[in-house]
């Protein structure tokens, strides 16, 4: 393919130069307005978020005020202390991460089970089993919410992590199962045939041959459960109550300060807290974008 | 078991069980979870929408398609169902050509040098930063987006237009406009996500595809339009379907953001707010579960024929 | 929750708090609402033992404490604090059982805390059931949680052991308090509801508090030109304060009776000449409000009266307090009865809307019902009630308790206004409580009402309409008052 290219560029180049220079004022003109209008973006995209970490040195007048694009008149931490004190940010971090960890882990681990086991076998009951799964995409949670709650609560498991962590798996895997079917049956089956052959058992040729072959459309699944159960809020509201405050997670944290802050009337100590709770994500981001981006759309681009 | 101990017949049954029993083994957590957690509340939920639960009474009144009938003279219910409608058109449609463009740019909009499409300058840097909002978790920014939208001079998108002497717009507050407002923090969230899918996409196109349609002198709109557009085509309608059903929930942008929860006057209202609302504040959980009901077929109409349009798996076993 | 028992409450300060938690993306309610199902299951196993811990009665113990009984106490930590608790009643209660142990427990969720224990049989001793989290009283009662509490109000008060407590409170607390009938809650705070001022801006600019609503129009055009917003709500969240002034001004106008029409979803309640004129009247003072309020919060629009922005901003006595961060000296709350809005008006200007709020309550199955009652009554103790006014800033149920405190120049304003009414109080509404479809209704058409979408007919109308749903749905159980 390289050489083909080559052999156009070679044959086209005096062609192309003189058409480049002939675009040269058009590219200009071009570029700038598209600069422009990546930089509004940027701003549209940045602002609120900056805003927000300046709102929060920010006094109550000065929030409710008639400038809200000023800038702060001092910069204090008062109010990060008040949201880190009242509003354990921290606490409720650690128990999103280990939540979303371990039933990210644990959906990935039963979702690529099933959805090899759907997509490379037959058995009867294989499209009961596959349309059950995909159906799930399209149940509204709210729908669910009442009964589930009884269900958890039966089980005991009613304000306990590990409640969350079940649910979140049983709520995951219709989207897991779907893509990952999808992406076993685009994996060659004389791999797994060879492996077979060799004498391999069915659960070693998946874990030591499929899984790997399968990384990219594994790790882009991941993040997308990662970014899905992060952002959850209906479920933890309803499955951790308020009795086990220490048990909370991010989102029901944030929705807490929300509202204090409407009848305490501290916005600054909001505004704060959101920083806290954006803060470590934007980092956790940037020092993985390039994973995260690619992980991202391996998986999804095929 | 080593297999080849056997002989003929025996080896083929034991192979036969050996993989039901690796089918088995590798089913039951995942079906059994799924339907412990996720099918049998639904069920429920098909039941409760039959009676008249008021949640508390331990045994509810069964009353038929009662529910249903009511349904289709609900005003309420009916403008969720426009709001939906308009969300499942606007909202895709906007933000996939918002990314499309950013995408374009950020991958082709360089034009070729050295033999490569490539990017504006600082296309990484602006990749990476329109991510941003999708780390945010929706609470945060519906948060955030009360003071943004303010309707007054303190509303930080208010503030900006008093810079350019514009009056102050009421972007909750306008029944005309609260919609669109609340579908703008949706956008506003996603593109960045869209720009990374499609930059993938375009980035997968052999390079050579352009430098030829750049030799017969194809200009930024035809390159973008005949070739870009066709070729990337897959992962546009993948953006769709996760755009489609995001559509049918915004309860958490609603739920936050409007004027008395999806007013002005029910104009930013969707089904999700009404379930919540018809069980939790009015305790109706049967006329609440038939909502659900009904957002479900709609749910399931809308993916049932996105995925036949965007069906690209192997059926073959 | 179900409406099988209604709480006859007025909207207190914490269920306004509760509203507010709704509007907040918080889904609070969620937890109260599903563990209120599953107490619906649960926690008939045991029978109500009011009696097990009962000692010999006298006058000074007349619900027979056992002096080294435990109580535990579990308070609603919002607005109020919980140091009223903490510093004053349950000190009394150990300087009169110095053997006994008081588990003080404060927390914001009562509903997510309290209802597994509901449905466990293991309840406190005494509750303030409030928050955005409340437990449904009209639920517990009908599940048989809640102690009677007429053995409460029928004991001799400990200032005046010759007086009943019932007859130390202000007119109304108990009736406000029945379910079914009988005497459930106690609401111990007393507020009452009118338009908020500034009084030291309106000295100051020479403004006098309007008597007739002509008197308001003129006054709002002479504010208006000084640069103020006359008149403002909130309408994103707090519409319902509102709506109390259009009630209040109906009720003013026909006599509370229309109350009880609406609350009884009497035929044509809504549509009746009353409220058609209140919400003319009012619709006209909307519309010197300016339109961005409807997307504020009533916090913003509080502070923003704070700020002088705003003249009149319609509200109970627990604004004071809730502002009290965000008050400057140069503010001075002020509080003054709706105008009057016709010659022929029933009641006079002076009316003023007052009620009994911030329920209490003791669970039936309480290990120490005893010792609850005790706590109750040393809560309605003239030192009981001075001392939880001064930590609270909120005034109690408890006749003449604030005399001789300092009260807060808004506390004095109530105190002074509820004076001056004397008798001519309007009630509260049920229907809030009970019917809250309609409430909701209420509230958008509110909105529509105040920032000029609808007119006053069709706001009536609108209103009629639902409430006659309301009525036809037999799956909402109808309830009925009289007083």
């Amino acid at each position: 393919m390289v050489t083909q290219t080559d052999a156009y560029r070679v044959a086209g180049a005096p062609r192309a130069a003189a058409r480049r220079r002939q675009k040269k004022n058009n590219i200009g003109v071009f570029g700038a307005l598209s600069h422009v209008a990546l930089i509004v973006w940027t701003i549209l995209v940045v602002g609120p978020i900056l805003w927000t970490f300046l709102a929060s040195f920010k006094t109550n007048p000065e929030i409710v005020g008639d400038a809200p694009l000023a800038l702060p008149n001092s910069f204090s931490w008062a109010s990060w202390g008040r949201a880190w004190e009242k509003a354990h940010i921290g606490r409720y971090m650690l128990n999103t991460v280990l939540v979303v960890g371990v039933s990210t882990f644990f959906t990935m681990l039963f979702g690529s089970m099933a959805a090899y086991v759907l997509a490379r076998f037959r058995f009867p009951g294989n499209r009961l089993i596959y349309y059950l799964f995909v159906s799930g995409l399209s149940f509204p949670v709210f729908l669910a919410l009442v009964p589930l709650f009884f269900v958890v609560r039966n089980l005991g498991l009613i304000d306990t992590h590990t409640g969350v962590i079940l649910v979140y798996i049983a709520y995951s895997l219709p989207f897991t199962v779907f893509f990952l079917t999808a992406f076993f049956k685009t994996l060659p089956q004389s791999v797994a045939e060879a492996a077979m052959m060799d004498g391999s058992s069915h659960t070693r040729t998946f874990f030591q041959i499929m899984v790997p072959m399968a990384r990219p459309g594994l790790i882009s699944i991941t993040i997308f459960n990662i970014l899905g159960q992060w952002n959850q809020y209906l479920l933890p509201i309803v499955l951790l109550s308020g009795s086990v405050e220490d048990k909370w997670l991010i989102t029901q944290g944030i929705a807490n300060i929300n509202t204090n802050a409407g009848y305490e009337a501290d916005w600054p100590g909001l505004f704060a807290a959101l920083s806290m709770a954006i803060l470590p994500m934007l980092i956790v981001y940037i020092v993985f974008q390039r994973q995260i981006q690619s992980g991202l759309t391996a998986g999804a681009v095929k | 078991m080593r297999h080849g101990d056997v002989g003929g017949a025996g080896r083929l049954a034991s192979n036969k069980m050996r993989k039901y029993g690796f089918i088995f083994s590798f089913l039951v957590i995942p079906v059994v979870l799924y339907a412990i957690f996720v099918i049998s509340p639904y069920a429920q939920a098909f039941y409760i929408s039959l009676t008249n639960w008021r949640g508390i009474s331990a045994n509810p009144q069964f009353v038929g398609l009662e529910n249903f009938t009511r349904l289709l003279s609900d005003d309420v219910f009916w403008a969720a169902v426009r709001h939906h409608a308009l969300l499942l058109i606007a909202m895709p449609l906007i933000t996939i050509a918002i990314a499309l463009f950013f995408s374009f740019l950020l991958n082709l909009g360089g034009g070729s040098k050295g033999g490569r499409m490539s990017g504006v300058a600082g296309s990484k840097f602006y990749r990476v930063v329109y991510f941003f909002p999708q780390v945010l978790a929706v609470a945060v920014v519906g948060v955030l987006f009360q003071a943004i939208y303010r309707p007054d001079a303190t509303g930080v998108l208010n503030g900006l237009l008093g810079i350019f002497h514009i009056g102050e717009v009421g972007w909750l507050i306008n029944t005309n406009l609260a919609l669109w407002s609340i579908m703008g923090v949706v956008i506003w969230q996603s593109v960045g996500f869209y720009v990374v899918l499609f930059s993938a996409g375009m980035s997968a196109i052999p390079s050579d595809v352009f430098e030829a349609a750049a030799l017969d002198g194809a200009g930024r709109f035809r390159l973008f339009f005949s070739i870009t557009l066709p070729l990337i085509w897959d992962t546009i309608q993948v953006g769709w379907v996760y755009l489609g059903i995001a559509a049918f929930d915004c309860f958490a942008l609603v739920q936050v953001l409007s004027v008395d929860r999806g007013g002005p006057d029910n104009a930013t209202t969707v089904l999700p707010l009404e379930i919540w609302r018809t069980a939790f504040t009015f305790s109706k959980f049967g006329y609440a579960s038939a909502m659900g009901v009904a957002l479900f077929f709609l749910t399931i109409t809308f993916a049932a024929l996105s995925l036949r349009v965007t069906r690209r798996e192997r059926i073959e076993l | 929750m179900t409406n099988s028992a209604g709480s006859p409450k007025d909207i207190t300060r914490r269920q306004m708090l509760r509203r507010i938690g709704l509007t907040a993306l918080v889904a609070g309610p969620a937890g109260s609402m599903l563990s209120a199902c599953a107490t619906g299951g649960g926690g008939s196993d045991a029978t109500p033992t009011a009696a097990s811990s009962a000692a010999a009665t006298s006058a000074a113990n007349p619900f027979g404490v056992k002096a080294d009984a435990a109580l535990e106490v579990v308070i609603f930590k919002g607005g109020l604090g919980d140091s009223y608790a903490t510093d004053v009643h349950e000190p009394l209660y150990k300087k009169e059982f110095p053997g006994a142990t008081v588990k003080h427990v404060a927390t914001q969720q009562i509903a997510q805390t309290l209802q597994p224990r509901f449905a466990s049989g293991d309840v406190p001793d005494f509750i303030a059931n409030s928050g955005s989290d409340l437990m449904d009283n009209g639920a517990l009662q009908t599940e048989g949680q809640l102690l009677d509490l007429t053995a409460l109000f029928e004991a001799p008060s400990i200032d005046d052991p010759s007086k009943k407590i019932k007859d130390t409170l202000i007119p109304g607390t108990v009736e406000s308090g029945l379910i079914a009938g009988k005497p459930y809650i106690l609401n111990y705070v007393s507020s009452g509801y009118g338009l908020w001022y500034n009084a030291k801006l309106f000295q100051e600019k020479g403004w006098a508090a309007p008597k007739t609503f002509d008197e308001f129009k003129t006054l709002c055009e002479t504010i208006k030109k000084a640069g103020l917003t006359p008149y403002a709500y909130a309408g994103k969240n707090a519409s319902y304060y509102q709506y109390w002034m259009i009630l209040i001004t109906a009720a003013k106008v026909e006599g509370n009776q229309v109350l009880l029409d609406i609350d009884n979803l009497a035929d044509g309640a809504w549509t009746k000449d009353s409220v058609k004129q209140s919400a003319a009247a009012w619709a006209e003072i909307g519309k010197f409000m300016d339109k961005s309020y409807e997307g504020l919060i009533h916090t913003e629009v509080q502070t923003r009266q704070n700020q002088d922005k705003i003249a009149f901003y319609p509200s109970g006595s627990w604004l004071e307090n809730e502002q009290k961060s965000n008050t400057p000296a140069t503010f001075e709350y002020a509080v003054t009865p709706t105008p009057s809005l016709t010659s022929a008006d029933k009641m006079p200007f002076e009316a003023i809307r007052s009620a009994a709020g911030e329920p209490y309550i003791i669970p039936a199955k309480a290990k120490n019902t005893a010792g609850a009652l005790e706590y109750a009554r040393i809560m309605l103790s003239k030192e009981g009630a001075k001392g939880f006014t001064e930590k609270s800033g909120s005034l109690t149920v408890v006749s003449g308790a604030a005399e001789g405190l300092s009260l807060s120049p808004g506390l004095k304003s109530v105190n002074d206004a509820l004076t001056a009414a004397g008798a001519n109080i309007v009630t509260y509404s049920s229907f809030e409580n009970w019917y809250k479809e309609l409430e909701t209704e209420l509230r958008k058409q509110t909105n529509s009402l105040m920032f000029g979408r609808i007119s006053a007919d069709e706001f009536c109308a609108n209103m009629q309409k639902k409430a006659d749903s309301v009525k036809a749905d037999s799956s909402i159980t109808k309830q009925n008052r009289t007083v």
